[in-house]
């Protein structure tokens, strides 16, 4: 009985700290779908990066949590780099030709990542708290795994906070719903739209730097990352953030277990999940752009 | 119909290729000169260049029928050259390793039977989510080719498949071991593909791919069943990239994952902006110019992932013309349109 009870402690934290960096990278994506209509594929690799430059800060000697604060900024800033001289030539353009340069982005930004950092697999080292083991009477459980859903859990009260209780935000929910009415309120609408990208870059960052000590820093982990989110995207309906919340703990869930029961094709039951999902929702579970 | 920088050229290709007699002379002329490539090349190794160009030319033409002309954005199109080369390898390696017509024909209908779940589920959601899915189905693919170690050999790929004579009708031409061979071999296939879909798609079915491709609401508002018509698109597409995929296991003896990763799906799809998109035999031409380029390249630099990107990037910011005419394409255009 005591196994038994330890394995679903481990699965449900485990599904739920999956679920959380799932969310979190899903959420920048379709905050960034939401206000630019642009689907970043060069998200994924924005991931790593913040993941890599998490891994130079804590080598240079800093405190993980300065790393979780340091490195999204640093990410958040190439954000800022990428839609200024790239996504912003392209915004009167049908949204292939967006699709096809984030795809050219992500390969540019994997070479950058090689370039820099080389390919070999690196591990973000974690203060000696963290390194240790927390029980509950059968049940153990890495501290690090809890403070990184702690730290899931803090960032999505923040990003709430944002998008529920601020001047930017209001604009931001606004403007995804009708554009031209915010232009007309005297908002500068394209502020809003580059804030919201950079904000979703942000995210990534965050979730590169909290998914580093959980799967190990290595050149491609953005690809991975970009494909499970995309399925999070696509299930919980393109835009939607209720969706995204839903889509990401279910797919965290699903993969858990299946990693569980059959390891080695795990992914491949995820996206046969997608694949009926879709076959009876096309649209997503909770439809399109409800951006709320 | 025009989408290159110079009309007049434009113009003239259309003459040579799309006219009513002279395409067919221009086409047999192509072939003439490439049918004599091997015996005056003084290195095997540009014979076997050209060989590849002429299957990721299929390759790419297939992407083109997908994305150019009707309307699809699919990123990961190697997948259906992979699924056709290890469809068409394990059937030599099992069950037919002296007939190669069977094992072709057999990998081509595999692929088929593959593609038409995927694509019923893809043509069900949107422009965009099409996309996306077909990112998340190629990944899936790549996986089961990586990690099915039992059927596909895992990392190591498929080795020891067996090289069959190459027959018609019943006369045997030569040993598919012979590289000269397997060139022309190729070459005849990859013509007769190019005519196959050139056919089609100067059809009725080709105008009404074009017309999802334009207005998808205006297309069904005329009685068009959309999701239908995209089926058959993709199917099409698929087929012609099974084929790509069993002339390539013949050209290499051998595959691997490698060749249905991520990026070997972005190296088609910058073949077929290179050489712009709807037009069939500048997919042919943008494989050629890319395939050269990357030759090149990789002997210089090991970070070629960066450049490849870089060149995509640049292209989709300076040369739109490459990808004119996509406006029916995902057509939730950006806001203020």
């Amino acid at each position: 009985m005591s196994g038994s009870f330890a394995t679903v402690v481990d699965i449900f934290l485990n599904s739920m700290v999956l679920g959380g960096v799932l969310l979190i990278v899903a959420i920048g994506l379709n905050i960034i779908y939401g206000l630019n209509r642009v689907m970043n594929l060069a998200h994924g690799s924005l991931y790593a990066l913040g993941a890599y430059v998490g891994y130079t800060l804590v080598a240079l000697g800093l405190n993980f949590f300065w790393a979780l604060f340091l490195a999204p900024v640093a990410v958040g800033l190439v954000g800022l780099f990428i839609e200024r001289v790239f996504i912003s030539p392209m915004r009167h353009r049908p949204m292939v030709y967006t699709l096809i340069l984030t795809y050219g982005l992500m390969f540019v930004l994997d070479g950058a990542i090689k370039f820099f950092w080389g390919v070999e697999t690196r591990f973000i080292h974690l203060p000696a708290f963290m390194r240790e083991t927390v029980y509950f009477g059968s049940a153990s459980y890495p501290v690090f795994r809890l403070v990184i859903l702690i730290a899931i859990a803090a960032v999505m009260c923040l990003l709430m906070l944002l998008l529920g209780r601020t001047k930017m935000g209001f604009n931001m929910r606004a403007a995804s719903d009708i554009p031209e009415m915010i232009s007309a309120l005297g908002v500068n609408l394209r502020v809003v739209q580059i804030s919201a990208f950079v904000l979703g870059c942000v995210l990534a960052g965050v979730a590169g730097v909290l998914a580093g000590p959980l799967f190990t820093v290595f050149p491609i982990m953005g690809h991975e990352m970009l494909i499970s989110s995309f399925v999070v995207v696509v299930i919980g309906g393109l835009g939607s953030l209720r969706g995204a919340i839903a889509a990401a703990l279910l797919i965290g869930f699903v993969q858990t277990m299946a990693e569980f029961f059959i390891s080695e094709l795990a992914m491949v039951i995820v996206y046969m999940m997608m694949a009926l999902i879709l076959a009876f929702k096309p649209l997503g579970l909770l439809g399109e752009g409800k951006f709320e | 119909m025009s989408n290159t920088d110079s009309p007049a050229l434009n113009g003239i290709f259309i003459g040579f290729l799309g006219g009513k007699r002279s395409g067919g002379f221009f086409l047999l002329a192509v072939l003439a000169l490439v049918a004599f490539l091997p015996f005056v090349l003084p290195n095997k190794f540009y014979v076997r260049l050209v060989n590849e160009i002429m299957i990721y030319g299929l390759l790419a033409m297939s992407l083109d029928v997908l994305l150019g002309y009707t309307g699809l954005l699919s990123f990961m199109h190697n997948t259906y050259l992979g699924i056709g080369a290890y469809a068409t390898g394990l059937l030599l390696i099992h069950l037919s390793p002296s007939s190669l017509w069977l094992a072709m024909l057999g990998g081509v209908i595999i692929t088929c039977l593959v593609a038409l779940p995927v694509g019923w589920v893809q043509v069900r959601t949107g422009g965009l989510a099409f996309a996306l899915l077909s990112l998340a189905f190629g990944m899936m693919f790549f996986t089961v080719a990586w990690k099915w170690y039992g059927l596909t050999g895992g990392d190591d790929g498929l080795m020891g498949v067996p090289q069959p004579d190459i027959t018609f009708l019943g006369l045997r031409l030569a040993s598919s071991g012979n590289s000269t061979a397997v060139y022309l071999f190729t070459m005849f296939i990859v013509a007769f593909c190019y005519l196959i879909t050139w056919r089609i798609i100067n059809s009725p079915l080709g105008a009404v791919l074009e017309a999802i491709r334009e207005n998808e609401e205006r297309a069904s508002f005329v009685g068009i069943n959309v999701r239908l018509y995209k089926l058959i698109g993709w199917m099409l597409a698929c087929g012609l990239a099974g084929v790509a995929g069993s002339l390539y296991i013949l050209y290499r003896g051998y595959t691997g994952p490698g060749s249905m990763d991520a990026f070997s799906g972005a190296r088609v799809l910058m073949m077929v902006l290179l050489g712009g998109m709807r037009s069939l035999w500048g997919a042919v031409i943008g494989a050629a110019i890319f395939i050269f380029m990357q030759d090149y390249i990789s002997t210089m630099t090991e970070y070629w992932e960066f450049f490849v990107g870089l060149v995509v990037v640049l292209l989709v910011l300076f040369m739109p013309q490459g990808v004119a005419g996509l406006t029916g394409l995902l057509n939730r255009g950006p806001r203020g349109k």
